[in-house]
Order: structure tokens, then C-alpha cells, then sequence
């Protein structure tokens, strides 16, 4: 993964959060992960305070979402991510424990890149970030730029 | 409001038939009374004939007298023949009148008194003819003119009188009774009439009345149909509402425990994994300290042993985790079964023609490897095509047929049967095994969610014949089981031939 992509992981559960950054660092990626726990920090540091997402622009990025936010639901911002002209080509992960078949087409209905259910084993978990970090390892993402 | 209709319907049977006895009675009365006024009519009719008869005896007798009288003064034979005639036609016109007056004693006495005089009256025209025809004129006078001929003349006129006078006055009483006759007729007819027309008048009004009682009940019952319809209509619609929010409420809360327990999994692993590098370090450092030759076995062993209290505390370490870990899964999978049985009670069905035999064939295809292995065998009997959901039917048999083949007698070879008949609209499948059965006290437990009942040897949650049983209900049908100890169990299930959809839930949210 060419180094200056960054990870934007948003993900209220901080626990969630930890184990998810562990188990990335584990297989071997070392990008930058900005962490946020709510969905109104998240978006106003991807959108800027316009709205706009200028200030993303030409920054690549990779964006990992769970859904059950508190202030409001990751499809929104999957939406406003997939219909921003400066982010739509940034991949998403929705990474979250709904399983609900409706959810997981509509998330990809709205162009999101790879859906993971967070199993409550902890091995499949693991396993699944762990994958999940090979995938970032070898993902060419484009500048949010273009 | 039904006393009152039913006072009403019992009156107007007794005045119908008040009425109708009445026109019987009034009927009756008037063929009495007709038949009274002919009987009348012919005593007075009788009376008459009687007078006239009297008096043509007389005017026979006043014939006879005077045709004698004009033989005695002329000789010539003329009166005589007419004498004779008269003479003849008395003792008929007498008899006759005997006859008709045979019922009354007064007027036979009276008869009998005329018959004598004019018997005796006869008797002295006879003498006197006779007389005149031995050419003795002058007793033959004298023959008539004796007292005794007299006597018997007035005899003969007041008899005549007599007999008159009597039917004069029979008469009179009898005309005066036909007519009382008809008069009483007449009025009971008159009456009659007017209490039937009195009757049907009452009849009327309360038909009038019963019948504008009826439509006020009707125009009542359609409001009231009317306004239950809405009830009807509010309470499902709350239902509905209730429903969805429970099965909202049941979705969001297992989702949402889901989330710690990702957690709690997530990090117990990790202390699983911290537990091993600790005791690991703790077990060199033991075999550092104690054994300080054998240090380089220790650091090439792949794992080191740990003695006495550090292996039990490893050991009670492991317990403790394998516990939390093993809660965690069961708990998962509580909320696993819980958020598809919630999906399950969103998923809209769609009634369709459905093969059943088709269906259950496929159903046991995909359990031939289980059937085998449990050795038993699953037999399909008839089975009626019904309108249905299939997913919903596949859902309710596969669990069924898993039960049986899941439940068995160790040790005997499995005989699953599948039979369906249809009864009254109703489709009635029955699934027969000779398994392990169910205790009578347990029926009703096998169908709650998460319970189970018998010898727990056999993986799973509690969960299948609960959603069965939501799903035969959504259907429109019902199920029960019958099952001893040890004995087979049978599961029946009723379900409508053609299910229209009509009670599933409709407008479920779109967003599941």
C-alpha cells in the first residue's frame, strides 16, 4: 500500500476501534488510521466545514464504516461520500454487525466497496481484519482528487 | 327491546286467532240461524196451509149442504152429483188435515171433534137424499131441520173457528219467531264482521308498528356493523403497530448487544493470548532461577512446563476463560436466533400454488445424507396441493423432518412418515416418527422459544418448532403435537387449502 494513504476509521465503539487497529497492525500495515467515534466529527473532518470536501482533495484515502452510529446512520455518509465529486472514487469498507441481507444490498447499491459483518467469534474477527489488512496492503487507491 | 317484540309477536297470534275463532264462530252461528229461519218459515208456511185447508173443508161442507138442500127442493140430479162429489172429497180433506195437524194436540183434539160433526152432518145429508129418493120430501126437510142438525152445523162453524183461531195465533207466534230468527242472524253476521274488521285493524297497526320497529333494528345493526367494522379495523391496525414495534424493538435490542459482545469476545481472546506469553515467561523464569545449567533446554523447549500452584493457576485460568468464551457463543447465538426470527416476521408472503408432494421431496433429497447416517427411512404418503407460501412451508417441513431425524430411538431403525388429507377447506399433514417422543407435560413447552425438552444430547436452541409454529399461525392454520415417552411423536399441522394472504401483515417498513 503506497504509503500515504490513510485510514479513516469510523467507529463509535472504542473497543471495536482498538480491536480492529490491532488486528490491521498485526497483518502488517502501517498507514496512518485516523480514528473517530462519531459520525459528525468524521464528516466534517472528510467534507470540511463547507461541506465541499476540498480540503480532502488529492489525499488518498481508504474509509472503514460501521453503520450504528449515534448521531446518525454510516449509510448517510456512504451516500455523501459516493455522491461527493472529490470522494466518490475513495474505496469504503463498511464493517459493522448488521447481517440484514436488505442492508448489506443497499450498501453496495450505494457503491460501497466491500461489506464485512463483524463476527462475534473472535477468530473469524480476527481472521477478517487480518484479511482485510492484505487487501489494504495491496488496494491501489486512487487521489481523492480527480 | 326483544320482550317487547316478542309481547308483540304473541299478540298478534292471539288476535289472529281471536279472529279466526271469531269468523268460526260467526260461520257457525249463521248456518245455525239459517237453518233455524227455513225451519221456521216452513212451520209458518205450514200454519197457512193449515188455515186454508180448514177452510176449503168448510166451504166442502157448506158444498155439500147446500147441494143437498137444492136436491131437496128441485129433485134435479144435478145437486145430487154435486152432493156426491162434495161428499166424497170430505173424508180425504179430513183426513189430510188430521194429518198436518198431527202435531199439535190441541187442534188433533179439534180435528177430531170436526171429523164427528161432519161425520155426523154427512150422515144426515145421506138421510135426507134418501129420503127424497123414497119421494119423502117432507122428512127429509125435517131431517135437516132438527136441532140435532143445527147442533152439528154450528158444531162444524165452531170448530172451524176454533181450528182458525189456533193457527192464527201459531201464526202469529211463528212469523214473530222467524222473523226474531233473521234479526238475530242478520246481527251476528253484522257483529261478526265488524270484530273480524275490528281484529284486522289492530293487526294492522301492530304489523305497522312491529314493522317500523324491524327497520329502526336494521337501520341499528348496520351502524353498529358498521361501526365494529371500524373497531375491528382500529384494533388490527394497533395490533399491527403493537407487532411491528415489538419486532423492532426485538431486532435493534439483539443487534444492538450484539456490538459489546464483539467486544467482550474480542478482548477475552486477547487476554487468551496475553494468559499465554505470561505463564510462558512465568514458566521460564521458574526454570531460569531454579535450573541454571538447564537454561538452554529451556529457551529450545517449545513450551515449558509450569509445576505446582503456577500450573493449577494456569489451569483455573483456562477454566475461567473457557466458560466467558463459551457464554459468549451461546449468547450469540440467542441473538443470532433472535434477529431471524424478527427478519422472519417482516419477510412478506406471497400465496402461491404449491406442490406439496414436489416441496417434501425436495425437503428429504437434502436430508438423505442425515437419513442415512441415522439410518432411517422417510416415506411420503399423498399429499394435497395447497395455496400457500412455499418459503414458509419449506421452513415448517424441513424443521419437522430435522426433529424426526434429529430425535430417534438409539438402536432402532428410524420410520418417518409424511401424510396430508384435506378436510373442510383445511389441509391436515401429519409427520409420523417412532423416535424418542415427547412427555405429555412437555407439549406445550416444545413450542416456546428457547425451551427443549427430553435428554439434551443433541445440539440446538429451541428455536425450530417455535418458529414453526409462528409461521403455521401467520399461515392461517394451526399445529399440535401427540407423543408419549418413548413412543413416536406425530406433528400435525392444519393449514388453509387456498391461503389468500389476507391476515399476513401488510405495509411492513420497507428498511429491514
Amino acid at each position: 500500500m503506497s504509503d500515504p494513504v490513510t485510514i479513516i476509521m469510523i467507529e463509535d465503539d472504542e473497543g471495536h476501534a482498538r480491536l480492529i487497529e490491532r488486528n490491521i497492525r498485526r497483518s502488517g500495515v502501517n498507514n496512518e488510521i485516523i480514528p473517530f467515534t462519531n459520525g459528525t466529527e468524521a464528516v466534517t473532518y472528510l467534507f470540511g466545514k463547507d461541506g465541499s470536501a476540498v480540503e480532502r482533495k488529492g489525499q488518498a484515502l481508504l474509509i472503514l464504516l460501521d453503520l450504528n452510529l449515534p448521531d446518525m446512520t454510516g449509510i448517510d455518509i456512504l451516500k455523501r461520500v459516493k455522491e461527493n465529486k472529490h470522494l466518490k472514487a475513495t474505496p469504503v469498507v463498511v464493517l459493522t454487525t448488521t447481517d440484514d441481507s436488505q442492508e448489506i444490498k443497499r450498501c453496495y447499491e450505494l457503491g460501497c466497496n466491500v461489506y464485512i459483518t463483524k463476527p462475534v467469534n473472535y477468530e473469524s474477527f480476527a481472521n477478517a481484519i487480518r484479511q482485510l489488512g492484505l487487501f489494504f496492503s495491496v488496494i491501489q487507491v486512487p487521489p481523492a482528487s480527480l | 327491546m326483544t320482550q317487547v317484540s316478542r309481547r308483540r309477536s304473541t299478540l298478534q297470534t292471539l288476535l289472529l286467532s281471536a279472529g279466526f275463532f271469531v269468523l268460526v264462530a260467526v260461520s257457525v252461528a249463521s248456518v245455525l240461524l239459517v237453518n233455524k229461519a227455513r225451519e221456521d218459515n216452513a212451520l209458518v208456511v205450514h200454519t197457512v196451509e193449515v188455515e186454508s185447508q180448514v177452510a176449503s173443508l168448510l166451504v166442502d161442507i157448506r158444498r155439500a149442504e147446500s147441494a143437498t138442500r137444492a136436491y131437496l127442493l128441485t129433485s134435479a140430479p144435478q145437486y145430487l152429483s154435486e152432493y156426491r162429489s162434495a161428499a166424497a172429497a170430505l173424508p180425504a180433506a179430513l183426513g189430510h188435515l188430521q194429518m198436518m195437524t198431527v202435531d199439535n194436540p190441541a187442534q188433533v183434539a179439534n180435528a177430531a171433534k170436526l171429523r164427528a160433526a161432519v161425520e155426523q152432518r154427512l150422515a144426515e145429508f145421506a138421510l135426507s137424499i134418501e129420503r127424497v129418493n123414497n119421494n119423502d120430501t117432507a122428512t127429509s126437510v125435517d131431517v135437516l131441520r132438527k136441532s140435532t142438525s143445527t147442533d152439528a152445523l154450528e158444531a162444524i162453524a165452531r170448530i172451524g173457528r176454533d181450528m182458525r183461531t189456533e193457527e192464527d195465533r201459531l201464526l202469529a207466534a211463528r212469523t214473530a219467531t222467524a222473523d226474531r230468527t233473521q234479526v238475530l242472524a242478520s246481527s251476528v253476521t253484522i257483529a261478526g264482521s265488524c270484530m273480524v274488521l275490528a281484529l284486522a285493524a289492530i293487526s294492522l297497526v301492530l304489523l305497522r308498528q312491529s314493522s317500523r320497529a324491524r327497520d329502526d333494528a336494521e337501520a341499528k345493526l348496520r351502524d353498529s356493523n358498521v361501526n365494529l367494522e371500524t373497531i375491528v379495523d382500529e384494533r388490527t391496525a394497533d395490533l399491527r403497530e403493537a407487532n411491528e414495534e415489538i419486532q423492532r424493538f426485538a431486532y435493534i435490542v439483539s443487534h444492538d448487544l450484539r456490538s459489546p459482545l464483539v467486544n467482550i469476545m474480542g478482548f477475552t481472546s486477547e487476554l487468551e493470548e496475553l494468559r499465554g506469553d505470561i505463564f510462558r515467561r512465568i514458566a521460564t523464569l521458574n526454570r531460569t532461577a531454579s535450573l541454571a545449567p538447564a537454561m538452554e533446554d529451556a529457551t529450545d523447549a517449545a513450551e515449558p512446563e509450569l509445576e505446582g500452584s503456577d500450573k493449577q493457576l494456569s489451569d483455573e485460568f483456562n477454566e475461567s476463560l473457557g466458560f466467558i468464551k463459551s457464554s459468549i457463543a451461546k449468547m450469540d447465538r440467542l441473538i443470532s436466533a433472535i434477529l431471524n426470527l424478527t427478519r422472519e416476521g417482516r419477510r412478506e408472503f406471497k400465496p402461491e400454488r404449491i406442490d406439496l408432494r414436489e416441496l417434501i421431496d425436495g425437503i428429504v433429497k437434502t436430508v438423505a445424507h442425515q437419513a442415512a447416517e441415522a439410518n432411517a427411512t422417510v416415506e411420503i404418503g399423498a399429499l394435497p396441493d395447497i395455496v400457500s407460501d412455499r418459503l414458509a412451508l419449506e421452513q415448517i417441513f424441513s424443521n419437522l423432518i430435522d426433529n424426526a431425524l434429529k430425535y430417534l430411538k438409539s438402536g432402532v431403525p428410524g420410520a418417518i412418515a409424511i401424510e396430508g388429507r384435506t378436510k373442510l377447506g383445511f389441509a391436515i399433514f401429519e409427520v409420523t416418527d417412532n423416535g424418542r417422543g415427547i412427555d405429555p407435560k412437555d407439549h406445550q413447552r416444545i413450542f416456546d422459544l428457547f425451551r427443549r425438552a427430553g435428554t439434551q444430547d443433541k445440539p440446538g436452541q429451541g428455536i425450530g418448532l417455535a418458529h414453526v409454529r409462528a409461521l403455521v399461525r401467520r399461515l392461517g392454520g394451526t399445529m399440535s403435537v401427540a407423543s408419549e415417552l418413548h413412543n413416536g411423536s406425530t406433528f400435525t399441522i392444519t393449514l388453509p387449502i387456498k391461503w389468500s394472504g389476507k391476515n399476513a401483515g401488510r405495509n411492513r417498513d420497507k428498511e429491514s
